[in-house]
């Protein structure tokens, strides 16, 4: 008996043994996850994007760069498209484990700052590891909130009417600066007329646009902390939408829904839709067409309501690299070489030296910067509608409850209420 | 089957003084004795370690956590905020979240009943014995295999979209309804379709149960002059009753919980994840909304433990309901 007993406790000595070196793995793998500094000092970090497959090929071609000139800095890639990647940012943020840098909009600076996601790279400029010289026209300035910088411009972009060329041309619609939203109108018949296709994917649930029309209007889609437009502004919008899909002014929605990610305008369903100028890019690599940029309509004749946007690089404030993330920054928006890979993919340059470096050669890019200068010749660019704290969660719905009422699956009173209701809730909390 | 009982203290005796079972029998102390019992209890804890770890921090943890969650404001950022039973009150409030549990409750109610449907017929053609009767077992039974995963739910979407397979087919027909997928009232269907198709986890049950039942019974019936279709009724039925009960509760509590395929059906990559106009927002699918990209993590606890406590009840209702159609076999 005794020697049974010795060998039931080496049994379970091994056992125990096993379980422990489970754990240990288990232990180990999730410290090799985070940190990020391995022995011979080399430091990881991680970076994370929205964007579709092109601008990852571009992206990863600028890593390398980065990496040949900072050869102790890896960088770790991911990306999703737009919604998706927020999802995930949100949760990874959460849980105290957001990338180290990312790209940011204009819609998440509050938010996130609200949460002490960002960091403020402030710092980092005093160090001098990042500099904010040399940015175009205010662009410095613009990832700024109550005096910290928490996110720095890559590219400047506005809003645009990104057209297929040959359907305009085919229709005869030629749209031109200062063209109104009657002469939109007569135009998207012409195109469903002329070339049996919805004239615009539908502007009726783009928060951004709907921005500029209350901007042409003295409005504004938010206020410093709320919506700046009523019920009754909200009621007007849709209802005419309403009738336009009807009437196959505008994209069938339920096809719009089956063909996604893609866009409607490179799926064929629409004539063109209003969205970023530099979205042609995107387009161009995405569908068969040739694809342009047209004015904001207007509802005077002269003001478009437009102002210059940008996507930015922010930085995690629990990163243990902020120098290194810094440094990465400073490289993506001044290093020359940087701007010719990108080209206008995330907008026109924010700084000088890299707007110098990427000078267009093919249609579609040189269409982004005449569209640019265009705004600044016509003199219709004014400053930024403010994005508090729950902005993104209110473009969220009006995306969502806009589509509705193009479904005609919702009254569109009830779309209204809803909507109001939803931001409500999202501003406040 | 009552007999053996009566041997039942003569055995405790014997194990409780001696081993008579090994070879010479040694003296053994009742400290020695209770010693090695409880060496034998620590080995079986240590062995059920792993399980009992994971259950502790894996799910016991989280519940306990969610079920806190649920009666605060919580956003994953700030710390939870105790607000009672707003959350609940919330809920009952929002047009979105009623939609989304009548959407769930048509799930279940026309998935699971079509799935048991097709499930009980298939079974009961296999249950004759055929040549490659094997092999139509395999062919049926592979979608649940492979039904749940992300890969089917893309072929799913990509399926029932306009002009793909469905929409052809229909217009064969001369239905020109589109794809399933882009309608917010049919989209609801491709997913009762995709759960229907993976009948073959519960045919495999039934077949088991149809094979139990004993063949003198039908001999009988023939005897006495029973068609087919009374043989069925009266003793195909009864007799797999405890096995149709299995599967009911099965089949219900795993339709009400739905998410991925739902999430992807609805959804595809960039978009609105809930199917056009939500037609496709089952409950999970519009917590994982309230949770992870409103961030609100109370509410959506309190989503996630009003859905325990409804199939819970749906549970015990069927449970309860057993008595009025389920038989057991005496003595059994």
């Amino acid at each position: 008996m005794g020697t049974g007993t010795n060998f039931e406790r080496r049994t379970i000595l091994k056992a125990a043994g096993a379980t422990a070196a489970t754990l240990g793995l288990a232990t180990t793998t999730a410290c090799g996850g985070d940190g990020g500094t391995s022995s011979d000092g080399t430091v990881t970090i991680r970076y994370a994007w929205w964007g579709a497959e092109d601008r990852a090929q571009r992206i990863n071609e600028t890593i390398a760069l980065f990496e040949k000139k900072y050869p102790k800095i890896k960088v770790k890639t991911d990306f999703q498209p737009y919604t998706d990647f927020w999802k995930k940012f949100n949760t990874q943020a959460s849980g105290g484990n957001p990338p180290d840098v990312f790209q940011n909009a204009i819609a998440f600076l509050r938010k996130y700052d609200s949460k002490n996601v960002l960091l403020d790279l402030k710092e980092q400029v005093d160090a001098g590891n990042l500099s904010m010289d040399g940015f175009r026209a205010g662009l410095d300035t613009f990832g700024e909130i109550d005096g910290k910088l928490l996110g720095v411009p890559v590219g400047s972009n506005s809003m645009a009417l990104v057209i297929d060329k040959p359907v305009y041309t085919r229709a005869g619609v030629t749209p031109e600066q200062g063209w109104t939203w009657d002469d939109f109108d007569a135009a998207m018949k012409r195109i469903r007329d002329r070339t049996g296709r919805a004239g615009d994917t539908g502007p009726y649930n783009v928060m951004y646009l709907y921005d500029l029309y209350l901007r042409q209007n003295g409005k504004a889609f938010f206020t410093e902390d709320g919506l700046g437009f009523t019920e009754a502004d909200l009621t007007d919008w849709w209802t005419k939408a309403k009738r336009a899909v009807e009437d196959g002014l505008y994209a069938d929605v339920k096809k719009i829904g089956q063909i996604r990610p893609k866009s409607a305008v490179t799926g064929e369903l629409s004539g063109g839709e209003f969205t970023w100028d530099n979205f042609t890019i995107r387009y161009t690599s995405e569908g068969t067409s040739e694809y342009g940029l047209a004015p904001i309509p207007t509802t005077d004749g002269k003001r478009t309501g437009q102002y210059l946007g940008s996507l930015m690089l922010s930085a995690s404030r629990r990163t243990e690299h902020p120098k290194e993330v810094a440094q990465f920054i400073d490289f993506m928006v001044h290093d020359p070489e940087v701007a010719k890979i990108m080209g206008y993919d995330r907008g026109v340059p924010a700084t000088q030296a890299q707007y110098d470096a990427f000078k267009p050669t093919d249609e579609v890019n040189k269409a982004i910067a005449a569209y640019e200068e265009s705004l600044v010749e016509a003199g219709v660019l004014e400053p930024i509608t403010p994005h508090p704290n729950g902005a993104d969660i209110c473009e969220a719905a009006f995306l969502r409850i806009g589509e509705e009422v193009g479904l005609g699956s919702r009254s569109v009173d009830d779309a209204v209420k809803q909507f109001f209701n939803e931001s409500e809730t999202a501003l406040v909390a | 089957m009552g007999t053996p009982v009566t041997h039942a203290p003569a055995m405790e005796g014997l194990s409780k003084d001696s081993e008579p079972r090994h070879g010479p029998v040694k003296p053994v102390r009742p400290a020695a004795l209770k010693r090695r019992r409880r060496q034998e209890n620590l080995a079986g804890y240590l062995f059920m370690s792993p399980w009992i770890a994971g259950f502790l921090l894996l799910t016991a943890g989280p519940m306990i956590a969610s079920l806190y969650f649920a009666f605060t404001d919580y956003n994953l950022f700030d710390s939870p905020q105790w607000i009672g039973f707003d959350n609940f009150s919330e809920m009952f409030g929002d047009p979105r979240w009623r939609h989304s549990v009548q959407v769930t409750m048509w799930y279940v109610a026309v998935g699971t009943p079509l799935k048991l449907l097709a499930a009980l017929g298939v079974a009961l053609l296999l249950a004759q014995n055929r040549r490659g009767q094997a092999f139509y077992r395999a062919a049926f039974y592979a979608p649940s295999l492979i039904g749940a995963s992300v890969s089917i739910a893309i072929v799913w979407r990509a399926i029932f979209s306009d002009d793909a397979i469905v929409d052809r087919t229909q217009q064969f027909f001369g239905i020109e309804v589109g794809g399933w997928t882009g309608d917010p009232e049919l989209i609801i269907y491709s997913l009762v379709a995709l759960t229907v198709w993976q009948f073959g986890a519960p045919m495999v049950i039934f077949l088991a149960g149809l094979k139990q039942v004993p063949r003198e019974l039908y001999e009988a019936a023939e005897v006495d002059g029973a068609g087919k279709l009374r043989r069925f009724w009266n003793i195909t039925l009864p007799m797999i009753s405890p096995v149709l009960f299995f599967n009911v509760l099965l089949e219900t509590i795993h339709s009400f919980q739905i998410f991925s395929s739902a999430y992807i059906v609805g959804g595809g990559a960039g978009g609105n994840a809930c199917g056009p106009a939500d037609g496709s927002m089952v409950y999970t699918c519009y917590l994982y909304v309230q949770g992870f990209e409103n961030s609100r993590m109370g509410l959506a606890s309190a989503m996630a433990w009003m859905l325990l406590v409804a199939v819970a009840l749906v549970t015990a209702v069927l449970f309860w309901s057993q008595k009025h159609w389920v038989h057991y076999e005496e003595g059994a």
